[in-house]
């Protein structure tokens, strides 16, 4: 890791250690392979630890300059082609093997230029652009549908990673367009864009996430209700209402179908863990366990018996079988199931 | 810009190009793009330039409001280096340098344009001011906003060193050994300790109350 003045643990950091370390500004500006697992990791076995970190977080983000000087399109083409004009005007040392490498750079050199102004009318044509407009275009859509039981792992050709889990929808064109990425989805989804300067749009319940490059959680499986949960990177959250909200790293914004929009910390595992085939109940009651077992397995449950509303289970299972989850709520919940094929019984 | 029809349309599959030499490169070390730069290769400058000259604009203009000022030292700084090339010094880290490198070429030109004497300290007063961010207030309630009141008054009596140093740090991402040579410290622990002095005078203000 880093060097240290002060060598103290990370778990005996307060407030200003984390600060005024340099590993941990790093993480929070720009997260990498490197720091990225090491403070999820991290995180996980110290919760404790996790509301101060995100106020530092919050902290550290939040300073900026107070004036900021826009660089502009004009000036950045004037600058380059001034930087570029000096080399032809002075081709340095004049043997004749040179004089070949000063014709090569000539040639590569407006090459460049080309390609960058080009990228710039470009940038300048699709920062107009609506979006709306975009969709129209013919294009063709590919749907995937997970039924319960089937969770699948979607490769863009963009190469963005998508995990589909069950009992959810998503429908992407064959190939993006030059200016746009836009997909739908219902259900519930993980994705893993790759970055570029095309932005990545996913729609969903009248909601639209906007990205760059980043991994994040889309929920939409309750009704009424969207989550989602920023792993790494930024994200632009607007509603149908024109609400927009920007989403820091183990940041998740909660939209409801009232209008109402809140942040929330979470847990990568119980939100995410689905994808790396955790089947994660935290505090769930017993409507939401049967659910979510109903989709995992894509079995039927029928139930009878009375459950309370104090009833509540927490959990975790890795690749388990349906009779090793339910024998384990089983142990600590007071259930009886009784498995046939494709249902379940239970009774409290 | 030139935005006629016949340049939007070739748009299509040039772009992806460009993208894709700029993916090489932002892979790479520092290191191995300041290599490739000094051996000539133009992708390299093209990365370089795109990368780091609004940053450097941002940066410059602390020092200066004259936009063309800034502009021209950046042109010239470039110029520089590409003139340099085949003989420029090993950079572990390209923004520390060039930063270091910006500073003192806008330095150089604003004595060169003016007689104002002992410029650096009653220039830099007014200079590298910095804020909180309005975003971040998003889901917390009216005293939160009070705080951050309170926070932009504390902010504002840190000195332009303390005010430079934070922004290097948080802002630009920069290791204290990268301000320590922006900032002329011939040793790291001055940085660390400037950032460090800066924190604890405003430690009241942002440290949460429930700890």
């Amino acid at each position: 890791m880093s060097n240290y003045t002060n060598h103290k643990k990370y778990e005996d950091y307060e407030f200003e250690d984390f600060l005024s370390d340099e590993f941990f500004v790093q993480w929070v500006k720009s997260h990498s392979e490197n720091n990225l697992h090491f403070w999820e990791k991290w995180l996980i076995s110290n919760p404790q630890k996790r509301e101060m970190v995100t106020e530092a977080a919050s902290f550290v983000r939040s300073i900026q300059y107070k004036e900021n000087f826009e660089f502009t399109d004009e000036a950045y083409i004037e600058v380059f082609e001034n930087i570029l004009k000096v080399d032809l005007e002075t081709p340095s040392i004049s043997s004749t093997h040179s004089k070949k490498e000063v014709w090569y750079s000539f040639f590569s050199v407006r090459r460049v230029a080309a390609i960058l102004l080009i990228g710039f009318s470009c940038w300048a044509l699709f920062e107009t652009q609506n979006f709306s407009e975009s969709e129209k275009a013919p294009i063709e859509w590919i749907t995937k549908v997970n039924e319960a039981g089937k969770k699948t792992v979607i490769h863009l050709n963009d190469g963005t990673v998508i995990h589909l889990n069950s009992n959810s929808k998503i429908s992407y064109p064959k190939t993006f367009t030059d200016s746009i990425r836009v997909i739908s989805m219902e259900g519930e989804a993980f994705f893993d864009v790759e970055k570029e300067t095309r932005p990545f749009i996913v729609e969903v319940n009248d909601a639209k996430v906007e990205v760059l490059g980043t991994s994040f959680n889309v929920n939409s499986v309750v009704e009424g209700k969207l989550e989602v949960a920023l792993v790494s990177g930024k994200v632009k959250v607007n509603d149908k209402l024109g609400n927009q909200v920007m989403l820091d790293p183990m940041e998740m914004i909660v939209l409801e179908d009232n209008g109402k929009i809140y942040k929330q910390d979470f847990d990568v595992r119980s939100v995410t863990g689905w994808k790396d085939k955790y089947l994660v109940f935290t505090d769930d009651d017993f409507d939401t366990v049967v659910r979510k077992i109903k989709n995992w397995y894509g079995v039927e449950i029928s139930t009878s018996g009375k459950f309370n509303t104090q009833w509540a289970y927490t959990g975790q299972y890795f690749d388990e079988s349906l009779e090793n989850v339910l024998e384990g709520i089983a142990q600590t919940s007071k259930i009886k199931y009784k498995i046939k094929g494709k249902e379940v019984q239970i009774t409290h | 810009m030139n935005n006629s029809p016949k340049e939007q349309s070739n748009c299509t599959f040039i772009p992806v190009k460009h993208l894709e030499t700029i993916k090489v490169f932002e892979k790479k070390s520092d290191c191995d793009i300041w290599n490739a730069f000094n051996k000539g290769d133009e992708m390299a400058f093209n990365y370089l330039y795109r990368t780091y000259v609004h940053k450097l604009f941002q940066f410059g203009s602390q020092y200066s409001r004259d936009s063309s000022l800034v502009k021209d030292s950046i042109q010239n700084l470039f110029i520089y280096l590409r003139k340099k090339r085949g003989s420029l010094g090993e950079v572990t880290n390209i923004k520390g340098y060039l930063f270091k490198s910006i500073q003192r070429e806008i330095i150089r030109n604003i004595k060169s344009n003016t007689s104002f004497e002992g410029f650096e300290e009653n220039f830099l007063e007014s200079h590298f001011q910095l804020e909180v961010s309005p975003e971040v207030s998003f889901i917390k309630n009216e005293s939160e906003d009070e705080r951050k009141i309170q926070v932009q008054q504390a902010l504002n009596q840190l000195t332009t060193k303390q005010r430079k140093a934070i922004l290097l740090f948080y802002e630009e991402e920069l290791s204290y050994k990268e301000i320590a040579e922006i900032m002329n410290f011939s040793e790291v622990k001055t940085a660390r300790k400037l950032i460090y002095r800066a924190l604890a005078s405003l430690k009241k203000y942002i440290k949460p109350t429930s700890y």
